[in-house]
């Protein structure tokens, strides 16, 4: 027997060191009858085994593995548990080989069965029974301890099991042709005797086995996979023509391949299949959802089988309709961690039940399902009376809206996966409109409104390009039909319109409201329509108490701040758009705010827990805003607002910064040693301001309209003729003021007609800025009628002037300062000087006296 | 308010000088080694020299320190000094050291280098003072010479280096009282007097009084832009001050003991807050008070500077007056 063993072991050893030995016998004999001779020659070559430690520990292990084996196959528990124990020890004394090589595959296969296995035998409550005591008893010990190891090796054992879940297909596929051979292979096996059996299958493996893990994996897999396939297919089989030919191979291969045995049976030879038995079966089914150690992936295809069998023995819609809901419930319950996405397939899958379970629905009128209704009032079966299935769709779909936004952030924006994942958003749209219109005709207003708000939340960040066209009437310009086709739908405006006046008037919960409120300001914003939405945003009252939303209706309203804001910068309301984009982006994190990523710096102040939070919270790219647009938008305005502010309070010392980011980038743009031309946005903008202040407004202007920036910023909008010709026209109007500002006090007159025309702007436009700047004295000038000029009256103060303003402005802020220390420590610090700054500022209030009385003298 | 203002410099008592008699050769000089190397901001020194008499010093010679360069850094002032006072005395010349002398900008002088050599100066011989001359003052008409001293006071403080709060407080030194002003007299010999009555009718320089010069804006803007900057260094000073002191600890304490005697109860200890907190390096109070000495001097001044404009300007409007009228 050891030599069997050794032998086994050894030919796989060696296949897996190094691939120059497994030439000579790939192209050798088979290996199911090993040529034992030759391989042991090899095995017992001495230098073989001196220069390879490697060698002589694998074998030890794979010599306690095949006992292991053995033992599983003959549930000998109490054997098994030894030989775990022995298998461990042995582990860990080659445990310097494994560190340098690599944890066995061999090894990692034998716990992942070894588990499963185990698993399944502790299932089977009947088959548990019938153990003698010490069997049972070796059971749950092995059963524990494996679950305490084997979660040392998690990542191996997943990765494995991922291997063989990707397979799966491909084993579908080739499963009827494996099928003879492998009945074949299981009367061969039992020819061997039960020992032998493994280093059979086992050199089997290797011969298919090229050096890669996937493939030793894939093969071994497929092993169990074919049994497991073959006793579904039998299962079908029972229950289709109550075969009974079968039953000698059935049995034949559960004494092969106890791993089948363990598996629940569908249903017993013979039963006669009707509604009673389907959902008895389902309840069984159910019972394990949610234990632990229920292979999720197995309980999805016993639910698809079992809708399969009540599908062909047509036992009515209500069954169908109930196998449907567990099975996309099973479905959303495959990953247990929330943060995980589900994999394409089983996205797939859930798309397509979600879509028959809807067209079920739809077929049949007299389905009621609700989640209210009790699990023992239930009508599933009886035809004549309407059905009634407990489950609800409504939540099914949410979660399937929810699944979807996970896949796409968790898919790389900038992959052609990601363009592929976003094409199923036509798909969840569509389920969506049909789940509204069944919910319209059946569902109660609250349900009517999580749809809407469903279907509100898929349509607010789109443009619509259609109905943006129709009303440039260009609508013949569309190319395809289907363009054509596309285009006679309904306005998102009037769609939104409608549902979210629905929700305005129907909803009872504030935060469906809330929400809808956001998603109807960010489209009126998206098409421009900024009265509307600056209506809606003051009459909701939600910049009052948004701070107490959860973090997701934050990140809204935050994107629809922002959107109101650039909304406004289109139409020309560049104070508007200041105003809104402020709080964004004065705070440096437009990024998180906006829920588009996260910041580093802030990464060492939360741990993993609030990051993963945090991360779920993030919008998908597709529903991004361009940051860049954004920040070139708010300094643009500030830049149109601040310039003309700076110049007009030169001298102020109580000058406030209107935006403290654009003096920033401002201050940025000065430190350069060496000014080169602008490159990015910013440098671009910093250019710009610097014009400005000159009055300089051509330069102004090709400074934030050229071809970079227009590939940057300004193509992105929809309407990008007119926003440009809006700017244009601001930096005109604001140099003009700018200049006015700076350069007044050189002049004595300035002629409109001048004006107007080096600003490029009509003689009534300068006009008005006059005289509102006049108005508003900010100006001290005086519009001479007759002649069109403006006469400057001179009244600024002077330099000397506003210098002794901004003296006494910073003695006052000496003597508050000097207060708050004396108030703190009376006597220690203040005691001095505090007498000398009230001396010094009273010589300064005599000087200033004396000034004033100069003045008066001038 | 008004009697904390400089203590009339004659009367101190304790100083062994009360008087200075400076001859008008070191005027001239002084002036001429401005003149002839100072330019904008830079600052010309000199060595005065002379000799105690009574309580009256009397400067009789001065002789410029050589503008430094960055050539000769090698160069040995005090060797430059004795040699100095060596050939001096070679030709008969008063030699006995008696301070130094120092040119001003817009009255900027109070600074932490004029105490430190001045102290050395007084602590070495006990009699020298600071000249201090601001030529631009004396380029609109007005010749200004001031002479100061550190007070025994400020001159006990420097021995010790003691400038922390306490010391200071303990010593009772105010920017007011860091320095007093010696009065001084500019005396001629009777045959330069003589000299200047004969050229004072041959003089051909044409009557131009600059002291009649009305214009006065770029001069008060220089002084006020200098005043702002040191009233921003006293801001960031005390600054510096509020976050010495723990502050937020000694809010909570005020609050907590406001809360309790609303209550009733008896407000807890002021406790020692050094035990509580590893005290800090307490500031040194030393620049703050040269920096509230030379605020002070510098509103001196504008308030005279302002005087005396406003007095030219009633003069100019009633000549304007009387000349429109007529």
């Amino acid at each position: 027997m050891s030599r069997f063993f050794a032998t086994g072991s050894d030919s796989e050893s060696e296949e897996s060191s190094s691939a120059d030995e497994i030439t000579p016998k790939a192209t050798g004999t088979t290996f199911n009858k090993p040529t034992s001779g030759l391989r042991n020659k090899e095995a017992f070559t001495p230098n073989l085994i001196l220069c390879c430690p490697l060698r002589f520990r694998f074998e030890e292990l794979t010599n306690i593995i095949k006992t292991i084996r053995n033992a599983m196959k003959i549930r000998d528990m109490s054997k098994c548990l030894e030989e775990f124990e022995q298998l461990y020890r042995a582990f860990l004394k080659s445990k310097t080989i494994v560190d340098k090589e690599g944890v066995p595959q061999f090894y990692i296969r034998l716990l992942a069965d070894l588990e499963d296995y185990l698993n399944q035998l502790w299932e089977d409550k009947e088959g548990k029974k019938k153990m003698n005591k010490n069997n049972a008893k070796a059971l749950s010990t092995l059963r524990q301890k494996i679950r305490k190891y084997n979660k040392d090796f998690e990542t191996e054992i997943a990765s494995y099991k991922e291997v063989l879940n990707s397979s799966t297909n491909v084993i579908s596929l080739c499963r009827c042709q494996d099928e003879e051979s492998e009945s074949d292979d299981d009367e061969d096996s039992e020819d061997w005797g039960s020992d032998s059996v493994d280093s059979g299958g086992e050199s089997e493996d290797n011969e298919g086995a090229a050096a890669s893990l996937a493939v030793v994996f894939l093969k071994k897999y497929k092993d169990g996979r074919r049994k497991r396939h073959k006793k579904i297919e039998q299962v079908e089989e029972e229950v289709d023509e109550d075969g009974e030919a079968e039953e000698g191979g059935w049995e034949k291969v559960k004494g092969g391949v106890p791993l089948v045995k363990e598996k629940p049976k569908m249903f017993a030879k013979g039963t006669e299949i009707n509604s009673a038995v389907v959902i008895k079966k389902l309840t069984e089914i159910l019972q394990a959802r949610g234990k632990k150690g229920t292979d999720r992936a197995a309980q999805i295809e016993l639910l698809h089988a079992l809708s399969g069998i009540s599908n062909e023995n047509n036992l009515g819609q209500g069954i169908l309709v109930k196998i449907k809901f567990n099975i996309i419930a099973s479905l959303y319950d495959y990953n247990t961690n929330l943060a995980a996405f589900m994999k394409p397939e089983m996205w797939k899958k859930c798309l397509e039940c979600i879509d028959e379970l809807l067209d079920i629905l739809f077929e049949n009128n007299n389905i009621f399902i609700g989640e209210n209704i009790a699990e023992d009032s239930e009508n599933l079966a009886i035809s004549d009376q309407p059905f009634r299935v407990r489950g609800c769709i409504l939540t099914l779909v949410e979660r399937m809206d929810e699944e979807f936004t996970k896949i796409m952030q968790n898919t790389d924006p900038h992959s052609q996966e990601y363009v592929d994942n976003l094409k199923d958003e036509g798909r969840v749209c569509g389920i969506i409109d049909r789940l509204l219109q069944y919910l319209e005709s059946k569902g109660s207003t609250e349900e009517v409104c999580r749809i809407y708000l469903r279907r509100i939340m898929h349509t607010y960040y789109k443009f619509d390009y259609k109905a943006h066209r129709r009303s440039l009437g260009l609508q013949g310009e569309t190319k395809s039909e289907q363009d054509q086709e596309e285009s006679e739908g309904e306005d998102s405006a009037i769609i939104m319109d409608r549902l979210c006046k629905f929700i305005y008037a129907k909803d009872r919960t504030d935060r469906i409201r809330t929400c809808a409120i956001l998603c109807h300001i960010y489209h009126h914003a998206l098409h421009s329509r900024w009265y509307q939405a600056r209506d809606l945003m003051l009459m909701s009252h939600l910049q009052d108490n948004i701070q107490h939303a959860d973090p997701p209706v934050q990140i809204l309203y935050n994107r629809t701040m922002v959107q109101l804001g650039i909304c406004a910068f289109r139409q020309g309301m560049i104070k508007d758009a200041h105003n809104a984009l402020l709080d964004i982006q004065s705070s440096g994190r437009a990024k998180e705010l906006l829920g588009q990523g996260l910041l580093m710096r802030n990464m060492q102040e939360r741990n993993a827990e609030q990051e993963k939070i945090e991360k779920r919270r993030q919008v998908p790219f597709h529903m991004h805003i361009n940051l860049e647009l954004l920040e070139c938008v708010y300094l643009v305005s500030a830049m149109l607002l601040e310039i003309p502010y700076m110049a007009a309070h030169e001298f102020d010392a109580r000058r406030r910064m209107i935006s403290k980011q654009f003096h920033h980038q401002l201050r940025v743009g000065e430190r350069q040693p060496l000014l080169g031309p602008p490159e990015s946005m910013r440098e671009h903008v910093v250019a710009a301001s610097k014009a400005m202040k000159m009055g300089d407004w051509r330069t102004c202007h090709s400074f934030i309209i050229n071809e970079k920036m227009n590939s940057k910023v300004w193509d992105l909008f929809p309407e990008t003729q007119c926003v440009r010709e809006m700017l244009v026209r601001k930096i005109q109007e604001e140099s003009l003021r700018t200049y006015l500002f700076t350069y007044s006090s050189v002049y004595d007159s300035i002629s409109m007609e001048t004006l107007s025309e080096m600003f490029e702007l009509e003689l009534p436009t300068v006009h008005s800025i006059i005289s509102k700047m006049i108005i508003n004295e900010e100006l001290m000038a005086s519009l001479d009628q007759p002649t069109q000029t403006v006469v400057m009256h001179r009244t600024e103060p002077t330099s000397l002037q506003n210098m002794a303003l901004q003296l006494a402005e910073k003695l006052g802020g000496l003597v508050e300062n000097n207060e708050r220390v004396f108030d703190l420590k009376q006597g220690v610090y203040g005691g001095y000087f505090n007498r000398g700054q009230y001396l010094a500022k009273i010589q300064l209030f005599e000087y200033l006296e004396s000034e004033g009385a100069k003045k008066s003298q001038y | 308010m008004a009697s904390r203002k400089e203590a009339p410099s004659g009367k101190s008592l304790d100083s062994p000088v009360r008087q200075i008699q400076i001859e008008g050769l070191v005027v001239m000089k002084i002036i001429k080694h401005y003149q002839e190397e100072g330019q904008g901001s830079e600052v010309v020194q000199g060595v005065l020299l002379g000799l105690v008499v009574e309580d009256r010093l009397e400067i009789t010679n001065c002789f410029p320190f050589p503008q430094h360069t960055e050539d000769d850094a090698d160069f040995d002032e005090v060797q430059y000094q004795m040699e100095m006072m060596r050939s001096l005395r070679h030709v008969n010349i008063d030699h006995l050291h008696v301070g130094w002398y120092q040119s001003t900008f817009y009255g900027s002088f109070v600074s932490r280098a004029l105490l430190d050599s001045q102290f050395s100066y007084q602590h070495a011989i006990e009699e020298s003072v600071v000249l201090i001359y601001d030529p631009i003052k004396t380029a609109q008409g007005s010749l200004c010479l001031k002479a100061y001293r550190l007070t025994p006071k400020l001159m006990e403080i420097c021995r010790e280096k003691d400038f922390s709060a306490d010391g200071l407080k303990k010593a009772s030194v105010g920017y007011e009282n860091m320095f007093e002003e010696v009065p001084i007299v500019i005396k001629n010999s009777h045959l330069i007097n003589v000299l200047l009555w004969e050229l004072e009718d041959k003089s051909t320089a044409a009557d131009k009084h600059e002291l009649l010069n009305l214009s006065s804006s770029t001069h008060l803007e220089k002084s006020l832009q200098m005043l702002m900057d040191r009233v921003d260094e006293m801001s960031q000073d005390i600054n510096n001050c509020l976050f010495f002191i723990p502050l937020q600890y000694i809010q909570r304490r005020q609050q907590e003991n406001a809360q309790r005697q609303s209550r009733g109860e008896p407000p807890l200890p002021e406790e020692d807050l050094s035990k509580m907190f590893k005290p800090p390096q307490p500031p040194p109070r030393m620049d703050t008070l040269l920096i509230a000495s030379q605020l002070s001097t510098y509103c001196q001044t504008i308030k005279e500077f302002t005087s005396q404009n406003l007095g030219k300007l009633f003069m100019a409007e009633a000549l304007q007056g009387t000349s429109s009228y007529s």
